[in-house]
């Protein structure tokens, strides 16, 4: 009897396993299929800011600077406080060493004072760890981390993550005492993705080999610019000497010196943002990796990402949740003379642009390379084996004749 | 029914009637400012904000919501928080009165809380509130969650029952981004009233800032004759220096005090009035010391007048405050009540002083300085030492320390990190330079040992010893103790502090009662009349411990791949290797052993080998279209026209 009771029992097990895994694959299914459909039509409904100063010590002022200066941004572009997750590595306002005491500067002019009066740090000191800031990205926290200090985003957000400090080839340094990898990045914006924490993520970094840092990140929907290539180093601006350390990074101040022309309304894209980078003024190569984005990036605003402006919605009706199809009918509204001047500065960019690609374009496609591209045009077109034997077969008869003809005649 | 009719009636206005009286009970906000110039010429600001508001609310006007909701869901029924950048100076600035006594805080963070939660959760119930601070605060606060950072006095600190939980971080960084939330707690921020003039860069350039947060809450147990509210206090105590001073440099000897308003002490004046505040004042006390010199001059302070023979005010004082009864013979303090209500909007006056008359005066003392420091070098062990110093300047202010004849009663409370093993039985006890016996000076001692890893060292001791003792040292041997290589900060080298301790003189009370009758409605003012057991803070120690080769784990690391390698490597090959099958292959290919790079030779054969088939298969396949094979035959003649030309040339011209 007894034993028949545990039969039953294991039977009931087995049944139930069988139950449990055949939910499981429903579920699976299920969430797979709301997985693409919430990734096609979700729409951009909010935007989140991650700061991030890895290094320590005084004399590293400019690296708190360069995230204080992003700080002040993206709050004027309009992302609010609670949206923004800023994490230092050490005080500098009211470091005994500062002349001037709850300020930094970015530059030596001193005409604005990052800190000012409404500064929230929701990292600070010793915290900055790269723990805590695989933590703030994956959402995995303990139960009583206050809600000031997580990263809340969902799948129509678009976040802005900006780490500066010291890096090197896939790694960046956090407090001089441990690194964060580009395996640990990749691995963190994965689980970001697969538990829907953004719709599109822009990765800027501003360390020494910048660009190594993005190896590892396969992620759709990244966006990634780094200050500098493999094997580069990223510059300071300049040295405050009244501070008595250099103030700002080159990466930055440039970055800086684009958003300054910016108010909540501009329309600049992104690629105006890419192009803006001169190697010649930044002495590093800023790196960028699209391969990720999906969008044409002279077609995203910058504030998509550094600003936090939100399409109105006007129905008519009651609410019926958001729905892409409403959304491509809506246009932001915008005063008519700034839409010109947007217009305007668009054009006066995209010169720029053209301005800064043709130097490069002509220092990289030499005679060689145009040959070689022909080649590869034509077996692109034929995609055949055996048609590119016969051209190279061609090209080796072509190329031999008149050497045989040159030999010949010269003896 | 109409009885029920009446029921209804009846019912609404008792619940009318309740109505009222909720709203009667409001909430209150008051801000004050107190000034007080300083020997040293420096002047003491100490703002004071008081918020009372009713405990069983739903909906508050004023008070602010965060901290209702943090009483409410930690059963907070008392918490202390304090930020603190700069050390306060006992020597000059005194350690007798109620601001130094209260409102001095040790460097860093300070929290203390009691709860009402069983007290099996109150651990719990800390950890929760450490982390929901540090997001309030935007403050590290939450590293004093762990056992190892906290500790559960039981009668050295305050004399509470259960529940108190006590933590400091004294390397904490304070600056902007903790005062920005603490006024937001304000109903008018930092946009009117008294608040108005708190100009960051000019507090943090100060001497000494503290901030602090005070919640008492009175309603978890309804007791008799206790009204259930929520007291929040919110005080800051800053030691500034005026602007006109900073910059001058010269003359620097010659003026012994200077004047100072204001606006050259922060850099702005208040602009406007707060209006939910019931009362905003600005108080300007002149301490005992000073009294005492101006008595001695013969300058009349009684009056409201601006003008007298040694300082002149800015502002005609609303009224002037003094002590009920001097229990001490050197002057009683006096304090001029600016009240700010009675300013017309927009028309502040700057309040300042300007003395015409050099004077030299001395804070009142605590009735011993306390110092602690370390002895002992080495990384190995060390020792603490805690001095107190008797301040015996002459004036009777010491009588009410005296207890049984001729006896001082002082307690002592510290916490220390568990890597600074203090052995307590080496406790020594000095007086006046003689060793004494520790049981006929330590009248009640409570130790709570360290556990490695696990908790801090607290130490509890009543002192009593005779009251002419002019230097009493207490000294503790300790092993320093070793850190698994992750638990070192960043900094490691930087050392490790270890918190300040608390000393408290429980006969000694700091505090002043004002003569004024009507004077009730200054919070600050009767804070400073309740007795209170008078306390200062030693120096937070700085202990340096061993710190590793923070490379060395990466040093270990590749050293033993190596190893682990070459052993595997060999062992491998050693196992795997037939030396007999690889002669005999070599053998069979005779031809290639001749060649020592077998590598180059090898490719060849194989691209062919890769070529060949390819080339067939390609023959081979059955043609579909005439033009491909037509090309095939047409590609081989072209290969073989050129291979010939090649050979032809070379033959001829080589």
């Amino acid at each position: 009897m007894r034993a028949q009771m545990a039969w039953n029992f294991s039977e009931l097990k087995v049944r139930k396993k069988k139950l449990l895994l055949l939910l499981l694959v429903f579920f699976a299914l299920s969430a797979s299929n709301n997985f693409s459909i919430s990734n096609a039509s979700t729409m951009h409904t909010n935007n989140w800011a991650v700061l991030v100063c890895t290094s320590r010590f005084w004399f590293n002022y400019r690296h708190m600077a360069n995230t204080l200066s992003l700080y002040r941004t993206v709050k004027r572009l309009g992302i609010p406080d609670e949206r923004i997750i800023l994490m230092l590595a050490d005080d500098m306002a009211c470091n005994s060493r500062n002349k001037y005491p709850a300020e930094v500067f970015n530059n030596e002019n001193h005409r604005l004072n990052l800190y000012g009066d409404n500064v929230e740090v929701d990292y600070r000191g010793y915290e900055v760890t790269v723990e805590n800031f695989l933590r703030v990205l994956t959402g995995r926290h303990e139960n009583a981390v206050p809600r000031s200090k997580r990263l809340l985003s969902d799948e129509g957000s678009h976040i802005l993550l900006y780490m500066t400090g010291h890096g090197g080839d896939e790694f960046l340094k956090f407090q001089d005492s441990e690194e964060l990898q580009s395996h640990d990045l990749a691995d963190a914006v994965k689980q970001m993705k697969e538990k829907l924490r953004f719709k599109e993520l822009l990765i800027m970094v501003d360390t020494c080999q910048a660009a190594t840092l993005f190896n590892q990140l396969h992620s759709p929907g990244v966006l990634a610019i780094g200050s500098s290539m493999k094997g580069e180093n990223s510059y300071s601006h300049h040295l405050d000497s009244d501070v008595g350390v250099s103030v700002v990074d080159r990466f930055t101040f440039y970055t800086l010196a684009f958003f300054e022309r910016l108010n909540t309304y501009s329309n600049a894209s992104l690629s105006s943002l890419f192009n803006s980078y001169h190697p010649s003024a930044l002495m590093s190569t800023a790196y960028y990796r699209t391969d990720l984005y999906q969008r044409p990036l002279d077609t995203v605003p910058v504030t998509n990402f550094f600003g936090s402006v939100m399409e109105t919605i006007h129905t008519e009706s009651a609410y019926r949740g958001f729905s892409s199809k409403v959304t491509s009918n809506v246009k932001i509204k915008m005063p008519v003379d700034q839409e010109v001047s947007q217009d305007e500065r668009r054009t006066l960019t995209n010169i720029a642009q053209e301005h800064m690609k043709d130097p490069k374009t002509k220092e990289e496609y030499g005679v060689l390379s145009s040959i070689w591209s022909i080649l590869h045009k034509r077996i692109d077109r034929t995609g055949d084996f055996d048609t590119l034997v016969v051209t190279l077969v061609n090209y080796g008869l072509v190329i031999i004749l008149p050497l045989v003809a040159i030999s010949t005649w010269l003896s | 029914m109409f009885v029920i009719l009446i029921f209804f009636t009846v019912l609404a206005q008792c619940f009318n009637g309740k109505e009222v009286e909720v709203v009667e009970e409001e909430e209150v906000f008051t801000e004050e400012l107190l000034l007080r110039p300083l020997p040293d010429r420096k002047v003491l600001t100490h703002f004071h904000f008081e918020h009372k508001a009713p405990f069983h609310h739903q909906h508050y006007r004023l008070f602010p919501k965060a901290i209702h909701q943090l009483v409410q869901k930690f059963r907070i029924r008392e918490m202390e928080l304090s930020f603190t950048q700069g050390r306060w100076n006992y020597e000059r600035w005194g350690g007798f009165d109620p601001v130094s006594s209260r409102n001095v805080k040790p460097p860093g963070v300070e929290l203390w809380a009691v709860f009402d939660v069983p007290p099996n959760q109150v651990d719990e119930t800390w950890k929760n509130l450490t982390h929901t601070l540090s997001g309030l605060f935007c403050a590290s606060i939450n590293f004093l969650e762990s056992t190892t950072a906290y500790s559960a006095p039981v009668w050295g600190f305050q004399k509470i029952s259960g529940g108190l939980r006590y933590g400091a971080l004294p390397r904490e960084a304070v600056c902007t981004e903790n005062i920005t939330p603490w006024l937001k707690l304000l109903p008018c921020r930092d946009k009117a009233g008294l608040a108005s003039i708190l100009e960051r860069p000019s507090i943090y350039n100060g001497f000494y800032h503290s901030q602090r947060l005070r919640l008492i809450s009175r309603g978890f147990e309804s007791q008799e004759g206790v009204k259930p509210e929520i007291v929040l206090q919110q005080t800051l105590t800053a030691v500034l220096q005026s602007d006109s001073q900073r910059t001058m440099t010269t003359n620097y000897g010659k003026k012994l005090q200077t004047s100072w308003s204001i606006r050259s002490i922060f850099g702005r004046k208040p602009n406007d009035i707060c209006v939910l505040a019931k009362s905003s004042t600005i108080f300007l006390e002149l301490d005992r010391g000073l009294v005492y010199e101006l008595n001695k001059l013969g300058v009349e302070l009684d009056t409201t007048s601006a003008d007298n023979a040694a300082f002149e005010l800015t502002v005609i004082p609303t009224r002037v405050i003094k002590e009920e009864k001097s229990s001490l013979n050197e002057g009683s303090p006096v304090v001029y009540e600016f009240s700010m209500d009675k300013f017309s909007p927009g028309k502040l006056q700057d309040i300042g002083l300007t003395w015409k008359h050099p004077i030299v005066w001395a804070c009142l003392q605590a009735p011993y300085h306390t110092n602690r420091f370390l002895m002992g070098s080495g990384n190995e062990r060390g020792s603490i030492a805690i001095s107190l110093r008797s301040t015996h300047s002459g004036m009777g202010s010491r009588i009410d320390n005296v207890v049984d004849g001729s006896k001082v009663e002082v307690v002592v409370f510290q916490v220390v990190p568990w890597y600074v093993k203090v052995y307590y039985h080496t406790l020594q006890v000095f007086i006046d330079g003689q060793p004494k016996m520790v049981a006929d000076v330590v009248e009640k001692l409570h130790v709570s040992p360290s556990e490695d890893k696990v908790s801090t060292g607290a130490m509890e001791m009543i002192l009593k010893f005779p009251s002419d003792a002019n230097l009493v040292v207490l000294t503790m041997e300790f092993d320093k103790g070793f850190l698994h290589i992750d638990e070192y900060p960043p900094d490691a080298n930087q050392g490790f502090d270890i918190p300040s301790a608390v000393i408290s003189f429980p006969n000694s009370q700091a505090s002043i009662t004002y003569l004024k009758e009507n004077f009730t409605s200054s919070p600050m003012l009767q804070k400073f009349k309740e007795k209170s057991v008078l306390l200062s803070y030693t120096e937070v120690l700085l202990v340096p411990l061993a710190t590793p080769d923070f490379s060395m784990p990466y040093n270990v690391i590749t050293i033993t791949c190596t190893v682990f390698a070459l052993y595997f490597g060999s062992l491998l090959n050693a196992l795997r290797r037939r030396v007999g099958e690889e002669e005999r292959i070599f053998e069979s290919k005779g031809k290639f052993i001749y060649v020592g790079d077998s590598t180059k030779i090898r490719l060849v054969p194989l691209l062919l080998q890769k070529l060949f088939p390819k080339l067939r298969t390609h023959q081979q396949q059955p043609q579909s279209s005439s033009p491909s094979s037509l090309l095939r035959s047409k590609l081989i003649f072209k290969v073989i026209l050129v291979a010939g030309l090649a050979i032809g040339w070379h033959f001829y011209f080589g």
